[in-house]
Protein backbone atom coordinates (compact mmCIF):
# COMPACT_ATOMS: atom_id res chain seq x y z
CA UNK A 1 0.00 0.00 0.00
CA UNK A 2 3.10 2.45 0.89
CA UNK A 3 4.76 1.79 -2.25
CA UNK A 4 1.87 2.17 -4.40
CA UNK A 5 0.79 5.66 -2.70
CA UNK A 6 5.13 6.78 -2.81
CA UNK A 7 4.67 5.74 -6.88
CA UNK A 8 1.43 7.27 -6.66
CA UNK A 9 2.81 10.45 -5.64
CA UNK A 10 6.14 10.15 -7.46
CA UNK A 11 3.80 9.92 -10.79
CA UNK A 12 1.41 12.93 -9.82
CA UNK A 13 4.89 15.07 -9.22
CA UNK A 14 6.24 14.34 -12.61
CA UNK A 15 3.29 14.80 -13.94
CA UNK A 16 2.59 18.00 -13.05
CA UNK A 17 6.69 19.21 -13.00
CA UNK A 18 6.00 17.86 -16.99
CA UNK A 19 3.16 19.92 -17.78
CA UNK A 20 4.16 22.67 -14.86
CA UNK A 21 6.17 24.38 -17.83
CA UNK A 22 3.04 25.25 -20.26
CA UNK A 23 2.41 28.81 -19.31
CA UNK A 24 -1.35 27.91 -18.20
CA UNK A 25 -1.28 25.80 -15.40
CA UNK A 26 -5.30 25.27 -15.59
CA UNK A 27 -4.13 23.24 -18.98
CA UNK A 28 -1.46 21.26 -17.45
CA UNK A 29 -4.12 20.18 -14.49
CA UNK A 30 -7.10 19.68 -17.68
CA UNK A 31 -4.52 17.41 -19.31
CA UNK A 32 -3.49 15.46 -16.38
CA UNK A 33 -7.41 14.49 -15.64
CA UNK A 34 -7.73 13.31 -18.83
CA UNK A 35 -5.80 10.56 -17.86
CA UNK A 36 -2.59 8.19 -18.25
CA UNK A 37 -3.69 7.01 -21.50
CA UNK A 38 -5.13 9.98 -22.68
CA UNK A 39 -3.05 11.29 -25.89
CA UNK A 40 -3.37 14.93 -25.73
CA UNK A 41 -4.56 16.50 -29.43
CA UNK A 42 -5.59 20.22 -28.34
CA UNK A 43 -7.51 22.77 -25.93
CA UNK A 44 -9.50 25.45 -26.28
CA UNK A 45 -9.16 27.90 -23.63
CA UNK A 46 -12.82 29.78 -22.90
CA UNK A 47 -13.36 32.76 -20.42
CA UNK A 48 -16.33 34.20 -20.81
CA UNK A 49 -18.30 37.19 -18.70
CA UNK A 50 -22.12 36.66 -17.47
CA UNK A 51 -24.52 35.87 -21.14
CA UNK A 52 -27.40 38.59 -21.46
CA UNK A 53 -29.15 35.39 -22.87
CA UNK A 54 -29.58 32.03 -22.61
CA UNK A 55 -30.00 30.72 -25.98
CA UNK A 56 -26.72 29.08 -27.00
CA UNK A 57 -23.51 28.29 -25.82
CA UNK A 58 -21.42 31.23 -26.82
CA UNK A 59 -17.53 29.77 -27.20
CA UNK A 60 -17.58 28.19 -30.25
CA UNK A 61 -14.97 26.46 -32.80
CA UNK A 62 -14.92 24.19 -35.40
CA UNK A 63 -12.59 20.88 -35.24
CA UNK A 64 -12.44 17.70 -37.53
CA UNK A 65 -12.96 14.40 -35.77
CA UNK A 66 -12.34 11.39 -37.48
CA UNK A 67 -14.14 8.12 -37.87
CA UNK A 68 -12.60 5.14 -35.63
CA UNK A 69 -11.34 6.97 -33.08
CA UNK A 70 -11.89 7.67 -29.57
CA UNK A 71 -11.97 11.50 -28.12
CA UNK A 72 -11.68 12.63 -24.50
CA UNK A 73 -13.15 16.22 -23.81
CA UNK A 74 -12.43 17.15 -20.72
CA UNK A 75 -13.29 20.20 -18.77
CA UNK A 76 -11.80 22.00 -16.27
CA UNK A 77 -12.96 25.63 -14.09
CA UNK A 78 -10.79 27.96 -12.86
CA UNK A 79 -11.34 28.84 -9.16
CA UNK A 80 -13.08 32.02 -9.92
CA UNK A 81 -15.52 30.96 -12.05
CA UNK A 82 -19.28 31.34 -10.93
CA UNK A 83 -20.19 28.67 -13.35
CA UNK A 84 -19.43 25.12 -14.57
CA UNK A 85 -18.19 24.24 -18.21
CA UNK A 86 -20.27 22.35 -19.92
CA UNK A 87 -19.93 21.68 -23.88
CA UNK A 88 -21.80 20.72 -26.60
CA UNK A 89 -21.35 18.80 -30.12
CA UNK A 90 -22.61 19.35 -33.07
CA UNK A 91 -22.39 17.96 -36.73
CA UNK A 92 -21.85 19.76 -40.01
CA UNK A 93 -25.93 19.32 -40.09
CA UNK A 94 -26.13 20.98 -36.84
CA UNK A 95 -27.61 17.91 -35.17
CA UNK A 96 -26.46 17.36 -31.50
CA UNK A 97 -24.12 14.92 -31.54
CA UNK A 98 -23.40 15.06 -27.56
CA UNK A 99 -23.81 17.17 -24.78
CA UNK A 100 -21.93 17.36 -21.41
CA UNK A 101 -24.40 19.01 -19.29
CA UNK A 102 -28.24 16.42 -19.31
CA UNK A 103 -30.79 19.22 -18.90
CA UNK A 104 -33.56 16.68 -16.91
CA UNK A 105 -31.56 15.76 -14.39
CA UNK A 106 -29.14 18.74 -14.05
CA UNK A 107 -26.04 16.28 -14.56
CA UNK A 108 -22.45 17.83 -15.41
CA UNK A 109 -20.04 15.63 -16.36
CA UNK A 110 -16.31 16.95 -16.31
CA UNK A 111 -15.57 14.60 -19.13
CA UNK A 112 -17.59 12.68 -22.04
CA UNK A 113 -15.55 10.37 -24.44
CA UNK A 114 -16.97 9.90 -27.89
CA UNK A 115 -16.70 7.15 -30.62
CA UNK A 116 -16.72 8.98 -33.18
CA UNK A 117 -18.04 7.32 -36.88
CA UNK A 118 -18.45 9.80 -38.85
CA UNK A 119 -15.48 11.64 -40.36
CA UNK A 120 -16.08 15.72 -40.50
CA UNK A 121 -16.04 19.19 -39.44
CA UNK A 122 -18.07 19.11 -35.77
CA UNK A 123 -18.35 22.54 -33.73
CA UNK A 124 -17.43 21.89 -30.32
CA UNK A 125 -19.68 24.43 -28.06
CA UNK A 126 -18.75 25.70 -24.36
CA UNK A 127 -20.16 27.75 -22.24
CA UNK A 128 -20.37 28.28 -18.38
CA UNK A 129 -23.98 26.94 -16.68
CA UNK A 130 -26.41 28.94 -16.12
CA UNK A 131 -24.97 31.78 -18.56
CA UNK A 132 -22.63 32.45 -15.92
CA UNK A 133 -19.35 34.25 -16.07
CA UNK A 134 -16.27 31.70 -15.93
CA UNK A 135 -12.95 30.82 -16.62
CA UNK A 136 -12.15 27.11 -17.97
CA UNK A 137 -10.11 25.14 -20.06
CA UNK A 138 -11.63 22.04 -22.59
CA UNK A 139 -8.57 19.10 -23.58
CA UNK A 140 -9.30 17.17 -26.47
CA UNK A 141 -7.68 13.76 -26.30
CA UNK A 142 -7.28 10.63 -27.64
CA UNK A 143 -8.09 7.40 -25.61
CA UNK A 144 -7.54 3.50 -26.47
CA UNK B 1 -58.23 8.55 -67.58
CA UNK B 2 -58.94 7.66 -63.88
CA UNK B 3 -56.23 5.02 -64.56
CA UNK B 4 -53.94 7.53 -66.06
CA UNK B 5 -54.40 10.20 -62.80
CA UNK B 6 -53.72 7.09 -60.42
CA UNK B 7 -50.69 6.35 -62.27
CA UNK B 8 -49.54 9.39 -62.01
CA UNK B 9 -49.87 9.79 -58.69
CA UNK B 10 -48.34 6.90 -57.72
CA UNK B 11 -45.04 8.00 -60.10
CA UNK B 12 -45.24 11.51 -58.51
CA UNK B 13 -45.57 10.07 -54.44
CA UNK B 14 -42.71 7.27 -55.49
CA UNK B 15 -40.66 10.46 -56.87
CA UNK B 16 -40.74 12.32 -53.46
CA UNK B 17 -40.59 9.11 -51.42
CA UNK B 18 -37.21 8.58 -53.16
CA UNK B 19 -36.24 12.45 -52.62
CA UNK B 20 -37.38 12.17 -48.68
CA UNK B 21 -35.48 8.94 -48.90
CA UNK B 22 -31.72 11.16 -49.28
CA UNK B 23 -32.49 12.06 -45.72
CA UNK B 24 -31.17 8.50 -44.46
CA UNK B 25 -27.65 9.13 -46.70
CA UNK B 26 -26.32 11.98 -48.08
CA UNK B 27 -22.81 12.73 -49.88
CA UNK B 28 -19.81 14.72 -48.94
CA UNK B 29 -19.38 16.83 -52.87
CA UNK B 30 -16.91 19.53 -53.16
CA UNK B 31 -18.35 22.78 -53.92
CA UNK B 32 -18.87 23.63 -57.73
CA UNK B 33 -16.04 25.84 -58.85
CA UNK B 34 -12.82 23.35 -59.67
CA UNK B 35 -10.62 26.37 -57.68
CA UNK B 36 -11.52 28.30 -54.65
CA UNK B 37 -12.18 32.07 -55.64
CA UNK B 38 -9.42 34.41 -54.50
CA UNK B 39 -12.15 36.97 -53.30
CA UNK B 40 -13.96 34.26 -51.28
CA UNK B 41 -10.88 33.19 -49.39
CA UNK B 42 -9.89 36.78 -49.21
CA UNK B 43 -12.95 37.30 -47.69
CA UNK B 44 -12.05 34.92 -44.71
CA UNK B 45 -12.04 36.79 -40.81
CA UNK B 46 -9.01 35.36 -39.16
CA UNK B 47 -11.42 33.42 -36.62
CA UNK B 48 -12.37 31.49 -39.82
CA UNK B 49 -8.50 30.96 -40.48
CA UNK B 50 -7.82 30.22 -37.37
CA UNK B 51 -10.44 27.53 -37.20
CA UNK B 52 -9.44 25.80 -41.04
CA UNK B 53 -6.03 25.75 -38.72
CA UNK B 54 -7.26 24.19 -36.16
CA UNK B 55 -9.46 21.75 -38.55
CA UNK B 56 -6.48 20.21 -40.49
CA UNK B 57 -5.60 15.97 -38.97
CA UNK B 58 -2.70 16.26 -36.67
CA UNK B 59 -0.08 14.04 -38.30
CA UNK B 60 -0.49 12.54 -34.20
CA UNK B 61 -4.24 11.31 -34.96
CA UNK B 62 -2.17 9.63 -38.26
CA UNK B 63 0.26 7.89 -36.06
CA UNK B 64 -2.15 7.03 -33.46
CA UNK B 65 -4.10 5.25 -36.21
CA UNK B 66 -0.79 3.33 -37.23
CA UNK B 67 -0.09 2.05 -33.79
CA UNK B 68 -3.56 0.52 -33.96
CA UNK B 69 -3.51 -1.25 -36.95
CA UNK B 70 -0.08 -2.26 -35.70
CA UNK B 71 2.05 -0.96 -37.98
CA UNK B 72 5.96 -1.14 -37.53
CA UNK B 73 7.68 2.21 -37.23
CA UNK B 74 9.91 3.02 -40.38
CA UNK B 75 13.13 5.63 -40.04
CA UNK B 76 12.35 5.32 -44.09
CA UNK B 77 9.03 7.76 -43.87
CA UNK B 78 10.95 10.81 -42.03
CA UNK B 79 11.66 13.55 -44.21
CA UNK B 80 15.85 13.32 -43.63
CA UNK B 81 16.78 14.89 -46.42
CA UNK B 82 15.96 18.30 -45.20
CA UNK B 83 19.14 20.39 -44.55
CA UNK B 84 17.63 22.99 -42.09
CA UNK B 85 20.96 25.06 -43.52
CA UNK B 86 20.17 25.09 -46.96
CA UNK B 87 16.36 26.15 -46.60
CA UNK B 88 17.31 29.68 -48.47
CA UNK B 89 13.49 31.32 -48.52
CA UNK B 90 10.77 32.29 -46.46
CA UNK B 91 8.87 29.73 -48.71
CA UNK B 92 11.24 26.81 -47.94
CA UNK B 93 11.71 27.42 -44.27
CA UNK B 94 7.76 27.85 -43.31
CA UNK B 95 7.04 24.70 -45.78
CA UNK B 96 9.88 22.48 -44.16
CA UNK B 97 8.96 23.48 -40.42
CA UNK B 98 5.36 21.91 -41.34
CA UNK B 99 7.24 18.75 -43.07
CA UNK B 100 9.09 18.24 -39.90
CA UNK B 101 6.65 18.88 -37.51
CA UNK B 102 4.44 16.21 -38.96
CA UNK B 103 7.42 14.40 -38.42
CA UNK B 104 8.29 14.83 -34.83
CA UNK B 105 4.50 14.26 -34.26
CA UNK B 106 5.40 10.73 -35.80
CA UNK B 107 8.53 10.04 -33.90
CA UNK B 108 7.17 11.11 -30.67
CA UNK B 109 3.87 8.81 -30.98
CA UNK B 110 6.38 5.84 -31.77
CA UNK B 111 8.81 7.21 -28.65
CA UNK B 112 11.99 6.99 -31.14
CA UNK B 113 13.69 9.27 -29.10
CA UNK B 114 17.20 9.38 -30.46
CA UNK B 115 15.74 10.39 -34.49
CA UNK B 116 13.61 13.07 -32.85
CA UNK B 117 16.49 14.86 -31.84
CA UNK B 118 18.28 14.90 -34.99
CA UNK B 119 14.40 16.48 -36.25
CA UNK B 120 14.67 18.50 -33.08
CA UNK B 121 17.31 20.20 -34.18
CA UNK B 122 16.69 21.09 -37.83
CA UNK B 123 13.10 22.50 -36.44
CA UNK B 124 15.21 24.88 -34.16
CA UNK B 125 17.40 26.13 -36.74
CA UNK B 126 14.02 26.96 -39.50
CA UNK B 127 12.30 28.66 -36.54
CA UNK B 128 14.96 30.57 -35.73
CA UNK B 129 15.55 31.72 -38.84
CA UNK B 130 11.98 33.13 -39.85
CA UNK B 131 11.81 34.27 -36.05
CA UNK B 132 9.52 32.43 -34.60
CA UNK B 133 12.30 30.48 -32.56
CA UNK B 134 11.06 32.00 -29.28
CA UNK B 135 7.80 29.73 -29.47
CA UNK B 136 9.23 26.66 -29.65
CA UNK B 137 10.52 24.87 -26.20
CA UNK B 138 12.67 22.85 -27.25
CA UNK B 139 14.52 22.27 -24.20
CA UNK B 140 11.58 21.07 -22.48
CA UNK B 141 11.20 18.70 -25.43
CA UNK B 142 14.39 17.51 -25.55
CA UNK B 143 14.35 16.54 -22.21
CA UNK B 144 10.66 15.31 -22.13
CA UNK B 145 11.97 12.92 -25.88
CA UNK B 146 14.57 11.78 -23.12
CA UNK B 147 12.02 10.59 -20.31
CA UNK B 148 9.66 8.19 -22.21
CA UNK B 149 7.27 8.01 -19.80
CA UNK B 150 5.95 11.56 -20.48
CA UNK B 151 4.50 10.83 -24.06
CA UNK B 152 1.49 13.21 -23.36
CA UNK B 153 3.27 15.93 -21.96
CA UNK B 154 5.56 16.13 -24.98
CA UNK B 155 2.59 15.74 -27.41
CA UNK B 156 1.27 18.81 -25.72
CA UNK B 157 4.72 21.22 -25.18
CA UNK B 158 5.23 19.85 -29.33
CA UNK B 159 1.86 20.72 -30.39
CA UNK B 160 1.34 23.68 -28.19
CA UNK B 161 4.75 25.15 -29.52
CA UNK B 162 3.35 24.85 -33.51
CA UNK B 163 -0.11 26.60 -32.54
CA UNK B 164 1.65 29.33 -30.60
CA UNK B 165 3.81 29.47 -33.82
CA UNK B 166 0.94 29.44 -36.33
CA UNK B 167 -0.86 32.17 -34.21
CA UNK B 168 2.03 34.69 -34.29
CA UNK B 169 2.69 34.22 -37.69
CA UNK B 170 -0.95 34.85 -38.70
CA UNK B 171 -1.33 38.08 -36.16
CA UNK B 172 1.90 39.54 -37.89
CA UNK B 173 0.69 39.98 -41.51
CA UNK B 174 2.59 36.82 -42.34
CA UNK B 175 -0.62 34.35 -42.62
CA UNK B 176 1.48 32.86 -45.64
CA UNK B 177 3.99 31.41 -43.68
CA UNK B 178 1.41 29.91 -41.57
CA UNK B 179 -0.93 28.57 -44.43
CA UNK B 180 2.55 26.94 -45.94
CA UNK B 181 3.47 25.64 -42.13
CA UNK B 182 -0.06 24.10 -42.45
CA UNK B 183 -0.16 22.54 -45.56
CA UNK B 184 3.35 21.27 -44.71
CA UNK B 185 2.28 18.99 -41.93
CA UNK B 186 -0.86 17.28 -43.98
CA UNK B 187 1.15 16.59 -47.27
CA UNK B 188 3.51 14.88 -44.65
CA UNK B 189 0.85 13.35 -43.08
CA UNK B 190 -0.35 12.64 -45.68
CA UNK B 191 2.79 10.90 -47.11
CA UNK B 192 3.02 8.99 -43.87
CA UNK B 193 -0.34 7.43 -44.49
CA UNK B 194 -0.22 6.99 -48.25
CA UNK B 195 3.05 5.10 -47.83
CA UNK B 196 2.32 2.69 -45.06
CA UNK B 197 -1.10 2.11 -46.73
CA UNK B 198 0.76 0.67 -49.87
CA UNK B 199 2.99 -1.59 -47.65
CA UNK B 200 0.21 -2.63 -45.32
CA UNK B 201 -3.07 -2.50 -46.94
CA UNK B 202 -5.28 -1.39 -44.42
CA UNK B 203 -9.24 -0.38 -45.12
CA UNK B 204 -9.39 1.65 -41.96
CA UNK B 205 -6.14 3.39 -43.33
CA UNK B 206 -7.49 3.78 -46.88
CA UNK B 207 -10.56 5.11 -45.70
CA UNK B 208 -8.59 7.81 -43.55
CA UNK B 209 -6.80 8.27 -46.92
CA UNK B 210 -9.99 8.97 -48.04
CA UNK B 211 -11.63 11.41 -45.86
CA UNK B 212 -9.07 13.70 -46.59
CA UNK B 213 -11.36 15.15 -48.95
CA UNK B 214 -13.86 16.68 -46.67
CA UNK B 215 -10.64 18.92 -45.64
CA UNK B 216 -9.11 19.75 -48.66
CA UNK B 217 -11.33 22.64 -49.38
CA UNK B 218 -10.09 24.15 -46.56
CA UNK B 219 -6.66 23.87 -47.29
CA UNK B 220 -7.49 25.30 -50.90
CA UNK B 221 -8.96 27.90 -49.28
CA UNK B 222 -5.99 28.72 -46.71
CA UNK B 223 -3.62 28.98 -49.56
CA UNK B 224 -5.47 30.87 -52.33
CA UNK B 225 -4.88 34.54 -51.12
CA UNK B 226 -0.96 33.67 -51.98
CA UNK B 227 -1.35 31.52 -55.05
CA UNK B 228 -0.38 34.43 -57.09
CA UNK B 229 2.11 35.82 -55.08
CA UNK B 230 5.52 34.44 -56.64
CA UNK B 231 6.54 31.26 -58.83
CA UNK B 232 6.84 28.51 -55.63
CA UNK B 233 3.15 29.53 -54.51
CA UNK B 234 1.78 29.37 -58.22
CA UNK B 235 3.52 25.95 -58.15
CA UNK B 236 2.57 24.66 -54.85
CA UNK B 237 -1.07 25.93 -55.46
CA UNK B 238 -0.79 23.64 -58.96
CA UNK B 239 -0.16 21.03 -56.86
CA UNK B 240 -2.44 21.37 -54.02
CA UNK B 241 -5.24 21.90 -57.20
CA UNK B 242 -3.67 18.18 -58.73
CA UNK B 243 -4.41 16.39 -55.57
CA UNK B 244 -7.84 17.88 -55.19
CA UNK B 245 -8.71 16.89 -58.54
CA UNK B 246 -7.70 13.13 -57.75
CA UNK B 247 -10.30 13.17 -54.93
CA UNK B 248 -12.78 14.44 -57.51
CA UNK B 249 -14.53 11.08 -57.83
CA UNK B 250 -14.18 9.64 -54.34
CA UNK B 251 -17.14 9.48 -52.35
CA UNK B 252 -17.98 9.72 -48.97
CA UNK B 253 -21.30 9.24 -48.11
CA UNK B 254 -23.02 9.06 -44.67
CA UNK B 255 -25.48 6.98 -43.30
CA UNK B 256 -28.14 7.96 -40.38
CA UNK B 257 -28.49 7.53 -37.37
CA UNK B 258 -28.54 8.40 -33.45
CA UNK B 259 -25.97 8.64 -30.68
CA UNK B 260 -25.68 5.99 -28.09
CA UNK B 261 -25.25 7.37 -24.82
CA UNK B 262 -23.71 5.44 -21.87
CA UNK B 263 -23.07 6.27 -17.89
CA UNK B 264 -20.20 4.24 -16.44
CA UNK B 265 -17.77 4.70 -13.36
CA UNK B 266 -19.29 8.61 -13.50
CA UNK B 267 -18.27 9.11 -17.00
CA UNK B 268 -20.26 9.68 -19.69
CA UNK B 269 -19.64 7.57 -23.44
CA UNK B 270 -21.19 8.89 -26.56
CA UNK B 271 -20.95 5.78 -29.75
CA UNK B 272 -22.02 7.31 -32.94
CA UNK B 273 -24.32 4.91 -34.88
CA UNK B 274 -24.22 7.19 -38.16
CA UNK B 275 -21.47 6.30 -40.54
CA UNK B 276 -19.52 7.84 -42.45
CA UNK B 277 -18.24 5.43 -45.64
CA UNK B 278 -15.78 6.32 -47.99
CA UNK B 279 -16.09 4.78 -51.69
CA UNK B 280 -13.12 4.14 -53.38
CA UNK B 281 -11.16 2.54 -56.00
CA UNK B 282 -7.76 0.47 -55.84
CA UNK B 283 -7.12 3.09 -59.02
CA UNK B 284 -8.51 6.23 -57.10
CA UNK B 285 -6.58 5.41 -54.22
CA UNK B 286 -3.16 4.45 -56.29
CA UNK B 287 -3.69 7.62 -58.13
CA UNK B 288 -3.77 9.84 -54.79
CA UNK B 289 -0.77 7.88 -53.50
CA UNK B 290 1.61 8.33 -56.74
CA UNK B 291 0.47 12.49 -56.65
CA UNK B 292 1.38 12.67 -53.04
CA UNK B 293 4.79 10.86 -53.20
CA UNK B 294 5.51 13.44 -55.88
CA UNK B 295 4.49 16.62 -54.46
CA UNK B 296 6.26 15.51 -51.23
CA UNK B 297 9.49 14.01 -52.73
CA UNK B 298 10.00 17.77 -54.64
CA UNK B 299 9.23 19.87 -51.76
CA UNK B 300 12.00 18.11 -49.68
CA UNK B 301 15.01 17.91 -52.17
CA UNK B 302 14.22 21.37 -52.65
CA UNK B 303 17.14 22.29 -50.91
Amino acid sequence: MKKIFITLTILLAFGFLSFGQVSDPLISKCAINAGASAKYLKDFRIQLGKATSQNELRYKANMSLWKNTKYRFTMCNAENSKGQLILTIKDEANKLILSSFDKKTGKIFSFVDFECQKSGIYQISYDFTNGQQGSGVGVVSMIK
Amino acid sequence: MKGRVFLILIIVFFGFSCRNSKSKTSEFVFPQSDSVPVSEAEKLSPEAIADISKNISSPVEIANLLQTLQVPFSQNYIAESIDANRQSTSFDKALKLGILGADLGYLNMYEKTGSSLDVLSSIRKIAEDIKVGQFFDFESIKRLSKNRSNLDSLLFISIDSYNKIDSYLRSNDRGQLSALMIIGVWIEGQYLATQVVSQFPDKRLSDRIGEQKIILNDLLLLISPYCKRDPEFISLCKDMQNIKDKYRDIRITYTQGDPVSVEKDGGLTIKQTETSVVTMSKEQLNGVIEITKNIRDRLISNN
